[in-house]
């Protein structure tokens, strides 16, 4: 068979237009000896293709926190010559209750609703959550990639998402350019949005005093910021079974950077407990003690460093991040994620994962504000710009389907544990568990087909 | 100083010069075509990810744009 197309080949050369059907009947006549039937013309341009990926995710954190039920799918449609369009859709659905950011007391507190329309308490002695938290969230993607040039491949995206207090735009762009033999691969992208923030009752005025049930005189109307992300990036292929890739992240948020839900507790500078309210409660209620509205500067810079490494062990695969993150809040993180692929037979695999994260304080973080001090500038309890450390660790199993197509689950744990700087603790504070530490459980089945 | 200057050029040469021996010929490519040694193997679960820890953490992006578009509590 081989012989036999070597020769068509030197024959066509010589004279084109007359060995066309010379060694179209050769080849069926090669083909009818061997009794595979005559191969289908191989065509320039392939078909185009869809490829659909959706997933069902289920995330929980204990302790009636966050839960949310999420729908998610991408759908690509491949063109010939390494076109494609993708969109991708998600809705979620969220539920429970979320940390206001106000201490934990020995005593009975009662807090004025986001809304300003209601008031809830929490018992002594717990940490204080904002239970009224409940929104679905829709976000559409939509993206197009297609080469430029010989070497290169330039995509562009949009991305929107609304809840019922945000709205988020979205435009990137991404140049990839191969080098080296298609070893090398240089790449740039720019990512610009432009988000809405509307707060449920308004935002509140910054470090302004919670206030009673039916008292908005401290909030305002809708707020913005913008936010550009630039990536810069190299992928090398060092061997046969390596990978590996280096980006560089910048990010610059300008604009209303607060969250308009969360307080901080105004203390006695002496016992660290919360200062009580001044007036009688009136009749629809109001907040028990004195809590101010946080403030965050309005700009964030960040830096990030990502670099990974994927390596084939005899069909096994080692897949291996760390990140490190600096910004000009004075966070530093650091992140090392490990997946293994494991192949189960020819047709699954196992996939364990684990993830350690760690990050220091916001400079501006603050467990309470001592009243026998002047008020800072910035101020957040929001657990998020705390210290603290987090731990994933998951199992995936991934089979394939009698009709080749892909399914996975993936059952991974999360956690999250803190710790306040010792010098932010006074009196009472130093006897109660101020940070509160998270567990969440993640499952999500995924299924992905082609046609 | 001109000593310091010369030696990082010639360090970057050798570095890059690094990178144009290593890498495979284009028929050596079989395991690094398969899917499961993209760098990002699985889309979906990648954005997943990107968006639990965007809304927990106070890092985010780093393998590609930060993600966001959500006032996450």
């Amino acid at each position: 068979m081989v012989a036999a197309d070597a020769g068509v080949i030197e024959m066509s050369n010589s004279s084109r237009k007359n060995n066309r059907s010379v060694s179209a009947t050769l080849a069926a006549a090669t083909c009818a000896l061997l009794g595979t039937g005559v191969p289908a013309p191989v065509d320039a341009q392939e078909e185009p293709q869809w490829d659909f990926n959706t997933s069902l995710l289920y995330y929980g954190e204990d302790g009636d926190r966050v839960q949310d039920a999420s729908l998610k799918s991408i759908i690509r449609r491949l063109f010939s010559d390494d076109r494609s369009v993708s969109i991708g859709f998600t809705v979620d659905a969220l539920t429970g209750a979320t940390p206001s950011g106000a201490i934990r007391q020995d005593t009975a507190q009662t807090f004025t609703r986001p809304s300003g329309n209601s008031a809830y308490s929490v018992p002594a002695g717990d940490l204080p959550l904002d239970d009224t938290f409940r929104d679905t969230r829709v976000a559409l993607t939509a993206n197009w990639q297609q080469p430029a040039g010989e070497k290169g491949l330039l995509s562009l995206g949009m991305s929107t998402s609304k809840e019922y207090d945000y709205f988020h735009l979205g435009l990137n762009a991404n140049y990839a350019h191969d080098f080296n033999n298609r070893n090398t691969t240089l790449s740039a992208g720019i990512a610009m949005a432009r988000d809405s923030i509307e707060a449920v009752g308004g935002a509140p005025t910054p470090l302004s005093p919670m206030l009673d049930v039916g008292d908005v005189s401290n909030r305002s109307g809708d707020q913005d910021k913008d936010v550009m992300d630039v990536v810069l990036g190299v992928s090398q292929v060092i061997s046969r079974d390596l990978v590996m890739q280096v980006n560089y992240s910048y990010s610059f948020a300008d604009g209303y950077l607060n969250n308009p839900y969360k307080v901080l507790s105004l203390v006695d500078g002496e016992t660290g407990d919360t200062l009580p309210r001044t007036t009688p409660l009136p009749p629809d209620g109001g907040p028990s003690g004195q809590f101010l509205f946080e403030n965050r500067p309005d700009e964030r810079t960040q830096h990030s460093l990502y670099t990974q490494a994927k390596y084939n062990m005899d069909g096994k695969v080692l897949d291996l991040s760390y990140r490190y993150m600096t910004d000009d809040w004075e966070i530093d993180s650091h992140t090392v994620d490990v997946r293994y692929r494991w192949p189960i037979g020819s047709r699954s695999y196992l996939e364990p994962h684990v993830r350690f994260y760690t990050q220091s304080e916001a400079e501006f973080y603050r467990l309470s504000l001592d009243s026998s001090q002047d008020l800072p500038a910035f101020a957040s309890s929001d657990y998020r710009l705390g210290n603290f450390d987090a731990v994933t660790a998951g199992l995936k199993y991934g089979w394939k389907t009698r009709n080749g197509n892909d399914m996975s689950l993936r059952v991974e744990w999360y956690t999250q544990s803190g710790t306040v700087p010792g010098d932010q603790l006074i009196g009472n504070q130093a006897k109660r568990d101020n940070y509160p530490d998270l567990n969440a459980l993640i499952v999500q089945f995924s299924y992905r087909f082609s046609r | 100083m001109m000593m310091k200057r010369i030696l990082s050029a010639l360090m970057l040469l050798a570095a890059c010069a690094g990178c144009s021996t290593m890498g495979v010929e284009p028929w050596d490519r079989d395991v690094l075509a398969r899917e499961d040694m993209q760098l990002i193997a699985d889309p979906l679960e990648a954005a997943t990810d990107d968006h639990i820890y965007f809304s927990k953490e106070a890092s985010s992006g780093g393998r590609r744009f930060g993600g966001g578009g959500c006032g996450c509590n």
